[in-house]
């Protein structure tokens, strides 16, 4: 079983952010054999992500959504371009989002805007996001104008990327080839580093 | 069952008169805070330690002397010693010195302190906070239990044929506690030594805390020190109470609302429900305090943050007195099914024990 996780940062309802992720979701679905999805939608984690912002500890909704991320074989997600990036609220997520958990993770990046004008926003704002986090970003991002929505150019691109994701989540057994350098809260929780080992590395620099 | 309070003795302004005290106030309510918490009854004053405004928590051991001075029974503790910033030789001569003062009435908390800026004041970098609490805790332990040390490591300046002074009280080191929000490798640390490990639990929601103090019981038993459930356990915790429920709510608000560090964040609903913050009357605090239990398992000393967020003196002291009222009945309720292997925090005095009797069976 392969476990994606769709985080979408719209803001209306419904919106073309979300159309967009849907539909990613729905590709990268019949691109799997045995899938699980689970959609992640920031509007409504926007108060308990501004809170984790000032108390530096998610409430339980937003808990939920980071074990989500934690646990998925591969990401989607998608923004909406505000003011020539990603939104605000997109961002936020990923700024409370702990170190290490994106580690080796395949990500599909997608965004909507109104004009084509935006479409390098995949490449010089979300894929140095993701690679801040080691992630793995597929080749393809899917960006979607207004315009798009029209036209049948923007399902072919929905269905090469959402084949690369399968491709790279589907085989990606284990995140733990990639991401041995660092260890999360939850690793160390699970199996604590011995102190003699802590101790070791202390003075080693 | 040690109870107590402890202060991170921060500057701040009273959000309801827009009054801000002076340092030399509120370094002066310190005390008298200190002062009340032994008149009421309470075990344990600890201060924090900030080297940057709005703090006026430097130099704690001076504070600590003075109001070991000024009272006879309470313990004086830290919450907590930045163990990664300062130089270990002078917390074991500042703190060893602290204990002839007081009588051995001393025991520190090591914290690694979260305010990156501070670090490069010190030579240090905040990167390095873990492997500075290792290493320089490492050699603080030594020099309260070796009379002559010689050490080399990576972030202080090597010592041959080095003797700290004063040598310990009675021989016997301070008793140590090691606090940490989120970071597994110090409750790790405390395990290793069988020292005790403090959560600060205030800001974080109550399964968090449990999954720190379990890692740390679990690993103290691993370490051969005893069973899981005699391992050393401290709890922060708050609270704001009044006679009558309503009352406390409506009184804290806004000081909540605008507290330097969850303010202007979640609502007070949503964080009394989230984390240990017990806003009610003095019979709602004593359920809830003994209700912490329930999760860590029974531990040895609970300390509540009472001053901050601007609430001005008079209020902290009126704190005090009904804390001081419910004290009978925590004690009681902590006593209540406690088995009887479940030890006490150590004292000066239950080490000194401890240490004679060691002695007389070698």
């Amino acid at each position: 079983m392969t476990t994606v996780v769709v985080v979408s940062a719209g803001l209306s309802n419904p919106s073309s952010t979300r159309l967009l992720a849907d539909r990613l979701a729905a590709a990268t679905q019949d691109a799997l054999e045995e899938v699980e999805v689970t959609h992640v939608e920031l509007r409504v984690l926007a108060h308990e992500l501004t809170d984790h912002l000032l108390t530096g500890f998610p409430g339980p909704a937003l808990s939920a959504a980071l074990d989500a991320v934690r646990r998925a074989d591969g990401l989607i997600a998608v923004t909406p371009v505000f003011a020539a990036s990603y939104s605000g609220l997109f961002k936020t997520f990923f700024d409370v989002l702990e170190h290490g958990l994106l580690d080796g993770k395949p990500v599909l990046v997608a965004a909507t805007a109104g004009t084509a004008r935006h479409s390098l926003v995949l490449d010089h704002a979300l894929r140095p996001l993701f690679s801040h986090f080691r992630a793995v970003v597929v080749p393809t991002g899917v960006f979607a104008a207004t315009d798009d929505f029209a036209g049948t150019d923007l399902d072919t691109r929905v269905r090469r990327a959402a084949g690369e994701l399968a491709t790279l989540a589907g085989k990606v057994t284990a995140p733990d080839a990639a991401s041995t350098a660092r260890r999360s809260v939850e690793d160390e929780l699970a199996d604590p580093t011995p102190f003699e080992e802590l101790l070791r590395r202390a003075s080693r620099g | 069952m040690q109870l107590g309070i402890f202060t991170v003795g921060d500057v701040t302004t009273d959000p309801t008169t827009g009054r801000t005290p002076t340092e030399h106030e509120r370094i002066k309510s310190t005390v008298a805070i200190a002062r009340k918490a032994e008149e009421v009854g309470l075990d344990v004053f600890a201060t924090g330690e900030h080297h940057n405004p709005p703090f006026i928590a430097s130099a704690p051991t001076t504070t600590l002397a003075y109001i070991g001075a000024q009272t006879e029974r309470i313990i004086l503790s830290t919450a907590t010693t930045l163990i990664t910033t300062t130089d270990p030789v002078l917390i074991a001569e500042n703190y060893a010195k602290l204990q002839h003062l007081t009588d051995g009435r001393v025991d520190l908390m090591m914290g690694r302190g979260n305010t990156g800026p501070v670090y490069p004041w010190f030579g240090k970098d905040i990167r390095q906070g873990i492997n500075l609490a290792v290493e320089n805790y490492a050699l603080l332990h030594r020099l309260w239990r070796e009379d002559v040390v010689s050490w080399e490591g990576r972030f202080r300046t090597p010592l041959q044929g080095f003797t700290s002074t004063p040598r310990p009280l009675d021989g016997v080191a301070p008793f140590v506690w090691h606090g940490s929000i989120r970071s597994p490798e110090i409750a790790e640390q405390a395990a290793y030594y069988g020292d005790g490990f403090f959560h600060n639990h205030i800001f974080w929601p109550a399964s968090h805390t449990q999954q720190m103090v379990g890692l740390y019981r679990q690993r103290f038993e691993h370490y051969g020190h005893g069973p899981a459930d005699t391992a050393i356990v401290g709890l922060g915790g708050q609270f704001f109470m009044r006679r009558n429920s309503q009352d406390a709510w409506n009184e804290f608000r806004p000081y909540f609302d605008n507290a330097p560090v969850y303010g202007h964040g979640p609502s007070l609903e949503d964080f009394t429900a989230q984390t240990p913050l017990t806003v009610g009357s003095p019979q709602q605090v004593l359920e809830r305090t003994l209700s912490f239990r329930d999760y860590v398992g029974d531990y040895q000393r609970q300390l509540f943050l009472v001053d901050h967020a601007g609430l001005p003196l008079k209020t902290v002291l009126e704190q005090l007195d009904l804390l001081g009222e419910i004290l009978p009945d925590l004690r009681a309720g902590f006593a209540e099914g406690r088995p009887a292997h479940v030890p006490d925090a150590p004292t000066h005095g239950s080490l000194v024990a401890a240490r004679q009797s060691a002695g007389a069976r070698a």
